[in-house]
């Protein structure tokens, strides 16, 4: 199999309740792959799965040849994958170039690399690399997070609704960064609440219902769904 | 009165007065900031700092300045031993826990000193110490070290805090833990380097007390609301800030002698700090809302 990302049958949760049951999904190498679904579906609890942070009680998680079912986040991080809270997921009162030198803190030796492809993604933050990250509007501290998170070279970038309280315009934005970053060779696996949106946009998804597998397949069969759509705009 | 007797008898004592609160308040707002508790044994371990540069006054025959950096690492390892030994355990509880059990170390390292070095009065060197002239102003060498020396160890955390690697990670920690502890930050090497840090500067605190007054088992409890007076009137968990608010308290401490009977001279940090809490607890620079 050559996916980047194979999560199969997971079950777990935070504590000692269950709040996936038989979750199975899998990211290939430059795919964006979103979840969506209704809230409380656990669509944030299966990408924090995926980075360790649940207490998993069945089921495998595979990432790039490796059985990472076990692995604390810090592991994770050096093996590949990185991961964007929904919020707080910069730190405020440090400057852009900052934000950037902490995401690539565990990375020995010359960051200036680093530094470049990053900058180069995003060429708002390189003319704002001095301001305080806090000080950014909503779209531009979404870079900054996103840049903190790619400063390790990760293969994998989880993001945790990246659009949750921007506007219209400024979501179209984020989506068409997470384009960019895929091109450059980077699977993006993302959750998001503004389901249609997100279903245009993103390569797949997945729907998920009450912590279970529901629906999946590429973003436009799931809009022409019935079900799926039924779920979303009669809910 | 006459402006230079004013500098001369109140602002420049208020000045020396806060450079010493400021390097306490720097430590506390330090560890306000990453530890995210308020350290009440912070004013008996200036004491311990100030009691630890006599020994090396006395037993090695040194100046009093000299023992300063002697005394700064033996604190500094000091602060590391404590929370190893005793706040470290508490981590994972409610803070008001840690900030109970700190009083007690406030307790414990008073008595050490009470038992190691007597309950009397104790000066570095002794005789009277007459200040020089600087163009009318009246400045005692001692009093300009005290100065200088806050200037300097401030200004090389600043910018060890802005430059360096670990000063960076020291301050995304107090920024954003998650974030922090995500990006792979190692949290225990950061709560040994804020000690470090907030010890050394503790000692400095207390022994230019020392060396500016006298050395007595209470000095610096008596220092401890001065110094959180100066950590929140600067905003919590700004070093600029500390330093600032640390040399307003002392100053206006000072000068309140002028309208208030100098007996309560030490309600002046107790107003500060109610004032600021009520109308602006960010402090003066946005600090963290406590």
């Amino acid at each position: 199999m050559s996916a980047l990302l194979n999560m199969e049958k997971v079950t777990g949760g935070y504590g000692d309740a269950d709040i996936l049951f038989d979750v199975s999904l899998h990211v290939d190498p430059d795919e964006i792959v979103v979840i969506v679904g209704p809230n409380g579906a656990g669509k944030s609890t299966a990408m924090k799965s995926v980075f360790g942070m649940l207490k998993i009680r069945g089921g495998n998680l595979l990432f790039d040849g490796d059985d990472i079912t076990k692995w604390t986040p810090n592991r994770i991080v050096q093996r590949g994958i990185c991961y964007v809270p929904q919020v707080d997921n910069i730190f405020r009162e440090m400057s852009i170039h900052e934000n950037l030198e902490m995401g690539g803190f565990l990375k020995k030796g010359d960051l200036s690399a680093a530094y470049d492809r990053i900058y180069e993604l995003f060429p708002d933050l390189k003319e704002r690399r001095k301001t305080a990250a806090g000080s950014l509007s909503g779209g531009q501290r979404q870079m900054v997070a996103m840049g903190r998170a790619l400063m390790l070279d990760p293969k994998l970038l989880l993001l945790d609704e990246p659009t949750a309280g921007l506007s219209p315009k400024y979501m179209e934005q984020i989506f068409q960064i997470c384009r960019d970053v895929r091109d450059t060779g980077v699977a993006i696996l993302l959750v998001e609440q503004h389901a249609k949106q997100a279903l245009a946009f993103a390569d797949r998804g997945y729907v998920l219902a009450a912590g279970k597998n529901r629906h999946e397949g590429t973003g436009a069969d799931l809009l022409a769904d019935r079900e799926v759509a039924e779920m979303f705009l009669g809910g | 009165m006459e402006f230079l007797e004013l500098l001369n008898y109140y602002v420049i004592p208020g000045i020396v007065l806060g450079s010493i609160y400021a390097l306490g308040a720097v430590g506390i707002t330090l560890i306000f900031a990453i530890l995210r508790y308020a350290h009440l044994a912070h004013g008996d371990l200036a004491t311990l700092g100030a009691f630890i540069a006599l020994a090396a006054v006395t037993s090695f025959g040194i100046s009093p300045l000299a023992a300063l950096p002697v005394a700064i690492l033996a604190t500094a390892a000091v602060a590391v031993g404590i929370d190893k030994v005793f706040y470290e355990h508490l981590r994972e509880r409610p803070k008001i826990v840690t900030v109970m059990a700190s009083l007690g170390i406030a307790l414990m390292i008073r008595a050490v000193i009470q038992v190691v070095w007597g309950v009397d009065t104790q000066t570095y060197s002794r005789g009277i110490v007459r200040p020089e002239d600087y163009f009318g102003l009246r400045i005692r060498d001692r009093e300009i070290y005290t100065i200088v020396a806050m200037i300097l160890l401030v200004g090389f955390l600043q910018l060890f805090l802005t430059q360096s690697k670990w000063g960076k990670a020291m301050r995304a920690m107090s920024d954003n833990p998650s974030l922090a502890l995500l990006s792979g930050i190692d949290n225990k090497k950061v709560v040994i380097l804020t000690w470090v840090i907030a010890g050394g500067l503790c000692a400095a605190s207390g022994f230019f007390l020392g060396l500016n007054t006298e050395l007595k088992p209470m000095m610096g409890w008596h220092m401890l609301l001065p110094m959180f007076a100066g950590a929140i009137l600067g905003g919590v968990g700004r070093v600029e800030g500390a330093v600032l608010g640390g040399l307003i308290v002392g100053i206006a401490e000072e000068l309140s002698v002028l309208v208030i009977p100098s007996e309560y001279k030490a309600a002046m940090a107790f107003a500060i700090l109610l004032f600021m809490l009520i109308v602006r607890p960010t402090g003066l620079l946005k600090g963290k809302v406590l």
